[in-house]
This record gives C-alpha cells, sequence and structure tokens, in this order.
C-alpha cells in the first residue's frame, strides 16, 4: 500500500507528522516523520512529501497519517 | 493547596532561554522548577513577570520583560496545541500585558529546545534572534528594518537558507511605536492587545526565527494516545466543529445565524446593530468576503482549521493576499459603517502585514472618524482626507498612516485614550477604552461578553473571560441568557479560569472553553497533562492551577497600576448611551446591576468586595504565600474582607 494524498483537501495542520514519528520513534517530532507537509504563509499552497522509511505502518490495520488525518485528504492506494 | 510534583518527565523541551538585548548575554536554565508550580505557557511567564520585575519600570523601559511562553502540550498531538503565550508589560497602562497566538511558532521553539523565551534589555541597533536546535544567536536585523512582517519571513528564511524556519516578528508600527502593535507569526497569527509589538519595537527586536530538529517525549505514550483519540473524538461529534471549519463566517456571521445581531460595534459603538442588506453585502457566500477565499488552512495540530488563505483578484485591492481570519475582517469594518468585503480584507490583510493589531487600529481610527463626524476634527487636521463613515478607501489608507506615524496617524498612535485626552472637545466621552487599552467588542447586549471584557486581568480582552451563548461557552451545567445578567458572574468566572488552563497546556480554545468545537473540559485536559508530564494532578488540582495564574495577573496589575474595583466597569459610553436600533434597541449596561455582578465574581474569587483586591485568605488557599506577601509589601493585601 502507498498514501495518497490530495492537495486541495489538505489544510497543511501536520497531524500527519505528528502520529507518523510517534509511530517510528514513539515520541513527536516532524524531523522523524516519513510524510513531510508543508504549508507555505505567503501563497497558501501545501507542499507534500513522502520518504522511502514509510512503512504504511506495518501492524496497524489502517496506516496511521491517513486515520488521524482531520481532513479526509490522505487515502491509502495499491 | 500543596501540590506534590516530584519530578516532570515529558511534554516540556525542559529549558528556559533567557536573552538580555542590553548586555548581549544569553543563558538557560530549567523549565521543571517552574513547571512543578505552574505546569507551563502563560502561568510561567505570569510568576517570572511579578517575581523579577519592579513596579517602577515602565513598559519602555529596558527592564522591562518579554516572554514568550509554550504551554505544556505544544507539539504533540493534542488537539490545536500550538499556543504561544507572550507577556510583558502592558504599553497602555503599564499593567498585564498579554497576547497569544497559534500556528506553527510555538511547536518549532520547543523542537529547537525552548519552552520560554525570556527577554529583556534593548539593543543599541535592531537585531533578530535566530534560535536552533539548542544555540542562540543574536543578529544584526538592518536589513529587514522597515519590512513588512510578510517580507521579514522571506528575507530571514532566505538568509538562513531553510523555508521550515518559523518567524515571528513586528512589523514597521512596532518598529514605530504604535501602541497597538501586535507580533505576527507566521505571516498571520497575531498576538495582538497590550502592545506586545510594540515593547518588541522598543527593544529593537525585529523578530524571532526557529528551527529545531527535535522531539518531544511523552511520559505514557499508550495513555496519552487514548486521552488524545478520546480529545479527537469529542470534538469531531461536537455539533459545532463542522460548521467552524467552514471559516467561521457561516456558523456565526450570517444574518440568519443565532448571535450574529450580538456581536457587532457599528461606528464607533453608536450603535450594535446593522443593518440586514449591509451586513449581507459583507458576509454573502457569492458577493461577500467569502467569495475571496482560496483555501482553507489549518494550525499546528489542529482539527478544526479555521483560517482560509484569502486572494483578492479583481478591482482595486487586486493582489491583496494572506491568510486571515474572517470574522475579524468584518468586525473591523462595520466600526467604519464599511460594507465593502475587498476593503474589510485589505484593512486586514494590511494591518497584518503592518504589525497591527486590528482590534486596536479599528478603536482610535473609528473614534477619529467619529470626531470628524462631530467636527471635533476637520480635513486640515486629518491630513486632508474625509474620515467619513463608510468611506472605504479613507479606511485603507489610514492603516497606513497609523503603522507608519503619518499626519494624523501620529496624533492616534498613542491609543485612543491618549489622543483624546490631547484633543478634547469632550472626546474623551466616546474614546473607548478598559484601563487604559483600547475596547474593540460590543458590551451592551451580550452581558456574558462585557461582564468578561471588564474583568479581564488584560484590560477589555475578550478571550479572558467573555461568554457568548451557554452552547459555545461557559460550564456546560450552567443555564445563563446571553442578554440577561443571571448567572453571568458565574460563567465568566469558569470561562476566565478554563482560558488560563488552556494557556498553560498550549491548547487552542476553540477546542474547548470558547466557541469552537466547545468540546474539552478540564477533566480532558487533566488526563492529558498527568499522561504526557507523568504526573498525578486531580481535576480540582488543575483548575485551581487555573486559579493561580490568574491571581498572577490580577496582582500584577494591582501591584504595578492603580486599577482597583472602580476600574472593572464597561467604558463610559456603553453605561449611558443605550443600543439605538435592531432587536435589542435600549440595551445598555446597567450600573445597578454591574455592581451586583461584581460583588458577586470578587465573591466567587475570594477577593474583598469593595477595593476589588485580592485577600491573604484567598491566595493561602491557594498555595500562594509569596504572592501574599508582595501585595503586602505594596500595602494591598487585604486581611479582612468586606
Amino acid at each position: 500500500m502507498k498514501i495518497a494524498i490530495d492537495i486541495q483537501a489538505c489544510y497543511g495542520c501536520r497531524i500527519c507528522e505528528l502520529i507518523c514519528s510517534f509511530h517510528h520513534g514513539g515520541v513527536f517530532s516532524p524531523e522523524l516523520s516519513s510524510i513531510k507537509v508543508a504549508r507555505h504563509n505567503r501563497t497558501g499552497q501545501v507542499e507534500w512529501s513522502i520518504s522511502s522509511t514509510c512503512d504504511s505502518c506495518k501492524g496497524e490495520a489502517q496506516a496511521l497519517c491517513v486515520k488521524y488525518c482531520a481532513y479526509g485528504a490522505l487515502k491509502e492506494v495499491k | 493547596m500543596k501540590l506534590n510534583i516530584r519530578r516532570i518527565n515529558g511534554g516540556m523541551a525542559g529549558r528556559i532561554l533567557r536573552v538580555d538585548l542590553s548586555s548581549k548575554r544569553i543563558s538557560t536554565e530549567d523549565t521543571e522548577k517552574y513547571a512543578k508550580r505552574f505546569i507551563g505557557g502563560r502561568a510561567i511567564n505570569s510568576y517570572i513577570l511579578l517575581h523579577e520585575m519592579s513596579p517602577d519600570t515602565k513598559w519602555s523601559d529596558p527592564e522591562n520583560m518579554l516572554i514568550f511562553g509554550v504551554g505544556c502540550l505544544v507539539g504533540t498531538l493534542a488537539p490545536g496545541a500550538c499556543r504561544v503565550s507572550i507577556d510583558t508589560k502592558n504599553a497602555f497602562n503599564n499593567g498585564k500585558g498579554s497576547a497569544n497566538f497559534g500556528g506553527d511558532f510555538g511547536p518549532e521553539l520547543k523542537y529547537a529546545g525552548f519552552d520560554h523565551v525570556v527577554i529583556k534589555g534593548k539593543a543599541e541597533s535592531p537585531v533578530y534572534l535566530w534560535i536552533h536546535d539548542g544555540k542562540v544567536e543574536l543578529r544584526d536585523a538592518g536589513f529587514v528594518w522597515g519590512r513588512t512582517t510578510y517580507e521579514t519571513e522571506e528575507i530571514l528564511q532566505r538568509e538562513l537558507g531553510d523555508d521550515r524556519i518559523k518567524v515571528a516578528s513586528i512589523g514597521p508600527a512596532g518598529e514605530n511605536l504604535v501602541r497597538g502593535s501586535c507580533i505576527i507569526g507566521d505571516c498571520a497569527k497575531a498576538a495582538g492587545g497590550s502592545g506586545v509589538g510594540c515593547v518588541m519595537g522598543s527593544k529593537k527586536l525585529k523578530a524571532l526565527a526557529v528551527r529545531g530538529h527535535g522531539s518531544i517525549k511523552i511520559a505514557q505514550p499508550e495513555r496519552y494516545l487514548a486521552a488524545v483519540d478520546a480529545a479527537l473524538r469529542k470534538i469531531k461529534d461536537s455539533p459545532t466543529s463542522a460548521s467552524w471549519r467552514t471559516g467561521i463566517i457561516e456558523s456565526f456571521y450570517q444574518p440568519e445565524s443565532k448571535g450574529w445581531d450580538f456581536s457587532v460595534i457599528v461606528r464607533n459603538g453608536q450603535d450594535e446593530y446593522w443593518p440586514v442588506e449591509k451586513r449581507k453585502r459583507l458576509v454573502d457566500k457569492n458577493i461577500g468576503v467569502p467569495r475571496y477565499n482560496k483555501k482553507f488552512t489549518a494550525c499546528f495540530s489542529c482539527p478544526i482549521g479555521c483560517m482560509p488563505f484569502i486572494e483578492i483578484g479583481d478591482g482595486k485591492y487586486k493582489g491583496t493576499k494572506g491568510t486571515g481570519y474572517w470574522v475579524n475582517s468584518c468586525w473591523y469594518s462595520e466600526r467604519f459603517d464599511v460594507d465593502d468585503p475587498a476593503a474589510s480584507i485589505k484593512f486586514h490583510i494590511l494591518s497584518n502585514q503592518l504589525g497591527l493589531d486590528g482590534d486596536m487600529a479599528s478603536v482610535v481610527l473609528s473614534w477619529a472618524f467619529e470626531c470628524y463626524e462631530r467636527g471635533f476634527l476637520t480635513k486640515a487636521e486629518t491630513d486632508g482626507l474625509e474620515l467619513k463613515w463608510g468611506n472605504e478607501d479613507v479606511m485603507v489608507k489610514m492603516v497606513e498612516k497609523l503603522a507608519y506615524r503619518e499626519g494624523i496617524g501620529d496624533f492616534l498612535a498613542d491609543g485612543v485614550k491618549e489622543a483624546s485626552r490631547k484633543l478634547g472637545k469632550g472626546s474623551e466621552r466616546f474614546a473607548i477604552h478598559m484601563k487604559g487599552q483600547d475596547s474593540a467588542d460590543p458590551y451592551r447586549i451580550r452581558k456574558g461578553w462585557g461582564f468578561g471584557l471588564a474583568t479581564s486581568p488584560v484590560a477589555g480582552r475578550h478571550l479572558r473571560g467573555a461568554v457568548s451563548t451557554p452552547e459555545v461557552s461557559g460550564p456546560r451545567d450552567l443555564a445563563f441568557l446571553p442578554t440577561e445578567y443571571e448567572n453571568i458572574p458565574e460563567a465568566v468566572f469558569w470561562q476566565a479560569q478554563a482560558k488560563e488552563i488552556e494557556d498553560m497546556i498550549g491548547v487552542c480554545v476553540y477546542m474547548g472553553s470558547l466557541l469552537g468545537a466547545h468540546a474539552l473540559e478540564p477533566s480532558d485536559y487533566t488526563e492529558l497533562v498527568n499522561s504526557a508530564m507523568g504526573i498525578g494532578l486531580t481535576e480540582e488540582e488543575l483548575t485551581l492551577m487555573g486559579r493561580r495564574s490568574y491571581n498572577l495577573e490580577k496582582a500584577f496589575n494591582t501591584i504595578h497600576t492603580n486599577f482597583e474595583r472602580k476600574d472593572d466597569y464597561p467604558p463610559e459610553r456603553y453605561m449611558e448611551e443605550p443600543v439605538r436600533s435592531g432587536p435589542y434597541a435600549g440595551h445598555k449596561c446597567d450600573k445597578d446591576r454591574w455592581d451586583e455582578m461584581l460583588d458577586k465574581f470578587y465573591e466567587l474569587h475570594g477577593w474583598d468586595k469593595r477595593s476589588g483586591f485580592q485577600t491573604r485568605k484567598c491566595l493561602i488557599e491557594l498555595g500562594m504565600e509569596d504572592v501574599a506577601k508582595k501585595l503586602e509589601g505594596a500595602g494591598k493585601l487585604i486581611v479582612t474582607a468586606e
């Protein structure tokens, strides 16, 4: 499974970064997150990326970034 | 109250940064000893201010301190945990100054290793503070001095080579010591009120730039995640969450919306009602402010997302863009009787760019419009501008004049109380301020809003106790009617206390005590705090810590100013002039009912009814013997209360 984003639906809240880092390291740290979201203050644009460290939350019923996304912007795709 | 917190094992970054701009000395200390007593955020800021600053200090003195404090849950997954409290001497009255913003700056500061930044002294020439992964540098800011807050963020990110750097800065208004200046984070999040940007300008500190790659540890991770899950569920299930997400305006500001006619100040407070057709022009989805919305955004870790990115693509304000808060935009316009949505947005975004708090700017500027209407100010005195109600071009132009202290702008730049003192002619009567600070809010119809404003420890700021309707404010089990006086002191007492807790932990008020989801309660915060920090507070103890925080601010005002009971009444105009039109015509603040409310409010706090001062008994019960001693030293501690 891979993670896909609807960038228009994303509010840039970075909840995905927080839960991802918690999954990887048991702490809250955007630097440890596989998913990165940046909300640009002067343009309103949101950019995102996902690194090879993403394991789609192995062991979880659903990828945690998808589960916790408050705006329905993330989903799992094959 | 004696708390037995032996050790804190999570939540915090762990260190407090201290910077003296005069000596350029930089030092750090552990947060824990403060957090054991005051948890975090504003409560710690207030404690440091009360204990380290002399009452002789004026807001513009180098000895004044400017403290950024991040709540103990900020940087974690707790919903809305992103708030930063900024505390200092109030630039309007030398009492407690306090403002607050969200966004990404607070979390980044914690990832960089600091819970608080305590700044004092005054730089010889403009500087900015570069904080990155535990390292701190004071750098020359000559190349960004004079720049807008937007430009400052862009230039500093380029200079430091990282667009993930978070910036809190002042604009030209703060540099020019305009009292109503704010500090802007993320180009949009305004720490408004108290003139915190003016204080920062007086220190010649242009900005704080922050970048951190660190992490926040949690004492009991599994328990914490369960508490977060429960909190997120409550917010999702709240009946008001979804509508809030669409930008407040649709839930709060549409003509058919409950409460919409309670919330406006028209023509500098001449009225609290605006005709439906004007309001529709301003807020209608197709022709009003919403048509300029490009995209909604959220602060860090926020599941609601109340702020849109706005861009004007046509007309005379074409090219204006930025993240904004629509309710504020509309509030400002109504003060000038301006129903042009593009001008309303321009006023708001321009204020953010120039570092002016729109609340403060709209009060003093609309007062000038009323002076012009009455002939107290002539065209010759307003630089040729016609300050007529509904003149949107002049409304926008005056923002620039105020920020740069140009002509009439300079006359107005020290706030409405000072401007009316200089002008005289009876203009003082319609100069709307609380305790010397310009006050933008309505007082007469919603009694709980007015009472919260009047008793706020930061001079007329609505986030410190004001209640709206029981559906979105106040304790869940207390009935009160927005337009009546019954149970208002109890609701405001609870509201102010809840907000203190939220600012200790750094969770946005929209998650809990006021408006927004109105979902989380002190019991939720207790579980989040205990599992994050590894401590064992009861809900009652956390609530009492909120009261401690409030009492620190009260004591600061009592010691540093002459405020007492007489200063907890609404502005004169709102006691004397009733609302002129609309369904609530005739409403005003009744002096006798206000007296009854104050008696009850002081009684709930355990304060003296005659003076409004704190009592020894109240402070001892809160475990604040040291504060009682300070008040005693100032001759303002009440031993036998009336």
